[in-house]
């Protein structure tokens, strides 16, 4: 009698256990194969603290370099597809979802951007998508890190400068600051990442 | 009893005189706020008899129209174009006519210059117009020169080219 429950309970764990142990590795594998992502942190630049370390580790604003990586996002809201350069040294390296653009790393078009897909976060990347310009810091006299090619705007019309609080990027900022971004919110730009402090 | 009571009285005394010097201090701490760390500063380059490219934003009959104006041209968090006197560019009119005296300008010296800031004002929705003909600087207010490439790749442009050589 007893062994017979036993029997029965066992057979009720196999039923259960079994499918999860098939089809949960299937589920996971779809889900990574259909994104054909992985985190590569591969080859990243350690990140400069202030003017003269950017200039060290990333070359002169306006460069070449500077604006050598191109690479697509299309916002949420509206539909809006942006394209925008940035620095060789934080993308453009080939991997499983980033054709080779001869870039050092995987840094911002494979990392970034795909960890933002995969965490289904990409519904808070809206409207107004911006990297390199050759400009000066608005209302300023000085290179804005964007002439550098080490900074990203991201939902730039809702998140714009002077607002010193989050309603959008605040749900993906960890992402960027994890792949070694700067989170502009600390100086009221709640749009700009950069790769860079101190300046 | 006389003497704990000194005591006493000396800790308050000291207490309060450690606490009043640091509310004072405090008081006098300089406000951080936001502020960013700023580089160096761009030179305030107006190539003085060069012949350059002008991408205009608007003209304007004041310069506090022409800077209420441009106060509304976002261009993220990056310098948009800047406010000078139409007079400041010989040829300028010739190619606006005569609709003010203040321009929302940026000035360049080469063609992809000029071509790049009219596409990144264009995606912030600021579009501007790229004057067909160059015009010749005068001097005047700074407008945005050396915010462009030099063609070699190196940095920014800080000196003039062939062509904007009169």
């Amino acid at each position: 009698m007893r062994n017979g429950s036993r029997g029965r309970r066992g057979l009720r764990f196999l039923s259960i256990a079994v499918p999860i142990a098939v089809v949960l590795p299937l589920l996971v594998g779809f889900h990574w194969a259909r994104l054909g992502w992985r985190d590569e942190h591969v080859n990243y630049p350690s990140r400069p603290s202030g003017y003269t370390q950017i200039v060290n580790r990333f070359g002169q604003p306006c460069s070449a370099e500077a604006n050598a990586i191109s690479m697509k996002w299309q916002a949420a809201d509206n539909g809006t597809t942006y394209s925008f350069r940035f620095h060789r040294k934080l993308g453009g390296r080939p991997t499983a979802m980033v054709s080779n653009k001869g870039g050092k790393s995987t840094n911002l078009d494979n990392d970034v951007y795909g960890h933002i897909q995969n965490a289904h976060l990409q519904p808070y990347v809206e409207h107004g998508i911006y990297g390199y310009a050759c400009r000066a810091k608005r209302n300023g006299n000085e290179w804005s890190t964007h002439a550098f090619g080490i900074a990203i705007d991201v939902s730039s019309a809702n998140e714009y400068m002077g607002k010193c609080t989050s309603s959008v990027n605040k749900n993906h900022a960890s992402i960027w600051q994890k792949h070694g971004w700067y989170w502009g919110l600390a100086f009221c730009d709640p749009m700009h990442f950069q790769f860079a402090t101190d300046y | 009893m006389k003497r704990r009571q000194a005591i006493v009285a000396g800790l308050v005394v000291g207490v309060l005189a450690s606490a009043g010097v640091m509310a004072a201090a405090a008081g006098k701490a300089p406000v951080r706020g936001h502020a960013r760390p700023v580089g160096p500063a761009l030179a305030p380059d107006t190539g003085t008899g060069e012949l350059l490219i002008a991408v205009v934003g608007g003209v304007f009959a004041s310069r506090e129209e022409a800077e209420a104006a441009n106060e509304t041209l976002v261009f993220g968090d990056l310098q948009g174009y800047y406010v000078v006197p139409v007079a400041q560019f010989q040829g300028f009119r010739q190619q606006v006519g005569e609709p003010g005296d203040f321009a929302l300008v940026s000035a360049f010296r080469t063609e992809e210059g000029a071509r790049e800031f009219a596409d990144l004002a264009a995606s912030f929705g600021n579009a501007g117009a790229i004057l067909p003909e160059r015009v010749r600087s005068l001097g005047g207010l700074y407008a945005g020169l050396g915010q462009e490439a030099d063609p070699d790749g190196t940095g920014p442009l800080l000196g003039p080219v062939a062509e904007s050589l009169p």
